[in-house]
């Protein structure tokens, strides 16, 4: 008789804290069904408390991969653009969190890595790594990658200028890369609040921009930073921001 | 079991005191080697603190009653399986998982709600409790069949169907104990019996081991170990009488042949399962002791052996 072939965990030998440290993550039922059931009852209370509202989902409807950049000033933005998503496509979806932040301490770290299945980001070291684990998971079509590319979030309410890592990673790339304005969550949950209030909170999502023709010298990259920027202003100031 | 009870029953008071004893004990002799004999501690007192650790949340679960304990042991059961998912490879498959989840559930269920007809007294439906290893195994059977598939289907199916008498049924068994007459003792003893015969076997196969148990199996366990171990076990019953005092001689040595072999044959044969994926531990769940499943492996084999048997010679509600 010849012997079975186990196809074990990479991660056996790991710590459960360690496991949710590290990316990818091996897929686990438990966590997933978890993340699914909290992600209906976030998306019930974002609706009743918030008044939470999209516009603009068609753009957010594709079976292939798919970059979203918005604007960012809370947590409530990670919440609100996964509300967008179907719930199916909730465990492809991977929310870019910068792993200094979200990456260490305990509670946060369960938080980010089980329920909105975040991926760790070396902000200020192995920046260039981090970017290519991203633009690795986008080669698997049906990948979604939620970017704020201000790179923290913004404690005036305006948006601040977004980081090149954006650029290089679309720059050159069939990849669909939709730019969303989330409205109200500064009023909701700004940086430094312990708890949300029940202000209103809208999602914008525009028509999907594609950088494929785009070159990946510094300048082009700078460039699609910048025209992405321009673009969450501008759905911003056409719907009325308040 | 309630709060209540357990607060004035003398057995789980008794228990007690004796975790407390034992606990105190291991720790000075732990802290005797370490600071009088100079010798390397550090990672027996990562188990030791693991111990402490479990200890306190064992006895908590049994002292909150019924419910907490089965739905406890019914929790411990799922992540005792999902650890062997992970290490053999069956956690890739959801559907054989989700249906071991499923009947690992069932059995913590059967445990909880009583008779429906109100055949049998007080609480757990035993019949259906025997009964689940059926459904559950045709509800795996039936998987392939629904997705039309059979290529490493066998591998998949017997994966899941001992993981779930295994991890699952034979684990639950600890689960209805709770429903017994004598839920106290039974509980109190199995499990102290087995966690105390396990630090038997490692301390005198420390001490005096030489001759390899198993040596294609678990190559640090030794004879000079079991065979201490094997002594504690066939003592303990007597020392801890209290906690069955209807039991005779036979089921005395019944008892002490249980943890003392059962225990051990159910270390080897996790060890079987982990030599043949290739793994030291099961997981990295619990410092020093390794998964989970490296914690509860002597006592998933005994604790079934145990209640068949005391309810063979006495009505086990």
């Amino acid at each position: 008789m010849k012997r079975w072939r186990y196809d074990s965990a990479r991660d056996l030998d790991q710590a459960p804290i360690d496991r949710l440290r590290q990316f990818p993550r091996e897929p686990d039922m438990l966590v997933y069904g978890l993340r699914s059931l909290c992600a209906l009852i976030i998306r019930g209370l974002l609706r009743v408390y918030n008044r939470f509202e999209i516009i603009g989902n068609e753009n957010l409807r594709t079976n292939r991969s798919l970059v979203i950049v918005a604007n960012h000033c809370s947590h409530l933005d990670t919440l609100c653009l996964l509300a967008a998503l179907p719930l199916r496509k909730l465990h492809r979806a991977f929310p870019v969190a910068a792993s200094d932040y979200f990456f260490q301490r305990v509670p946060r770290l369960w938080a980010a890595a089980v329920l909105v299945n975040a991926m760790p980001f070396g902000r200020h070291s192995r920046t260039r790594r981090s970017l290519t684990i991203c633009s690795e998971l986008l080669a698997n079509p049906g990948t979604i990658l939620i970017i704020f590319p201000e790179g923290t979030r913004s404690t005036t309410g305006k948006i601040n200028e977004f980081k090149s890592g954006i650029g290089a990673l679309v720059a050159g790339r069939d990849i669909p890369v939709v730019p969303c304005f989330i409205d109200g969550s500064f009023r909701a949950w700004p940086k430094g609040r312990r708890i949300p209030w029940p202000a209103k909170v809208r999602l914008i999502a525009g028509a999907p921009r594609n950088y494929r023709l785009r070159g990946a010298d510094k300048i082009d990259i700078c460039r699609i930073a910048a025209e992405l920027r321009d673009a969450v202003n501008e759905l911003g100031a056409r719907n009325g921001r308040n | 079991m309630s709060p209540q009870i357990a607060l004035y029953d003398p057995v789980f008071r008794a228990y007690f005191i004796i975790v407390l004893v034992s606990l105190t004990m291991g720790g000075a002799v732990l802290g005797f080697l370490r600071f009088v004999l100079n010798k390397e501690t550090a990672s027996m007192f990562k188990t030791y603190w693991s111990w402490i650790f479990m200890a306190g949340i064992g006895l908590l679960v049994v002292f909150l009653g019924r419910i907490p304990t089965i739905v406890g042991i019914t929790l411990l059961a799922i992540f005792a399986f999902k650890e062997f998912a992970r290490a053999s490879g069956l956690y890739r498959d959801w559907w054989m998982t989700g249906a071991v989840y499923a009947g690992i559930v069932t059995v913590g269920v059967a445990s909880l709600i009583s008779h429906p007809r109100g055949e049998e007294p007080g609480t757990g439906w035993y019949g259906f409790f025997v009964a689940v290893p059926v459904f559950a195994i045709a509800l795996i059977l039936l998987i392939p069949i629904l997705r039309n598939r059979a290529r490493g289907e066998l591998q998949r199916m017997s994966l899941a169907i001992v993981g779930f008498i295994y991890m699952g049924w034979m684990f639950g068994h600890l689960g209805f104990m709770a429903n017994a007459r004598n839920a106290y003792g039974f509980l109190c003893f199995i499990i102290f019996a087995t966690g105390l015969c396990d630090v038997a076997a490692f301390t005198f196969g420390k001490i005096f081991g030489r001759h390899p148990l198993r040596s294609e199996i678990s190559p640090n366990k030794t004879w000079e170990g079991a065979l201490g171990a094997f002594v504690v076990a066939m003592i303990l019953p007597w020392v801890l009488r209290f906690s069955f005092p209807f039991f005779g001689t036979r089921e005395l040595i019944l008892t002490g042949l249980i943890v003392g072999i059962g225990g051990q044959l159910g270390d080897l044969s996790i060890s079987v399962i982990k030599r043949d994926i290739g793994t030291k531990d099961m997981a990295a769940t619990i410092p020093g002791h390794g998964g989970i499943l490296d914690r509860i492996d002597s006592l998933i084999y005994a604790a079934p052996l145990f209640m068949h048997m005391a309810g063979y010679y006495f009505p086990l509600k």
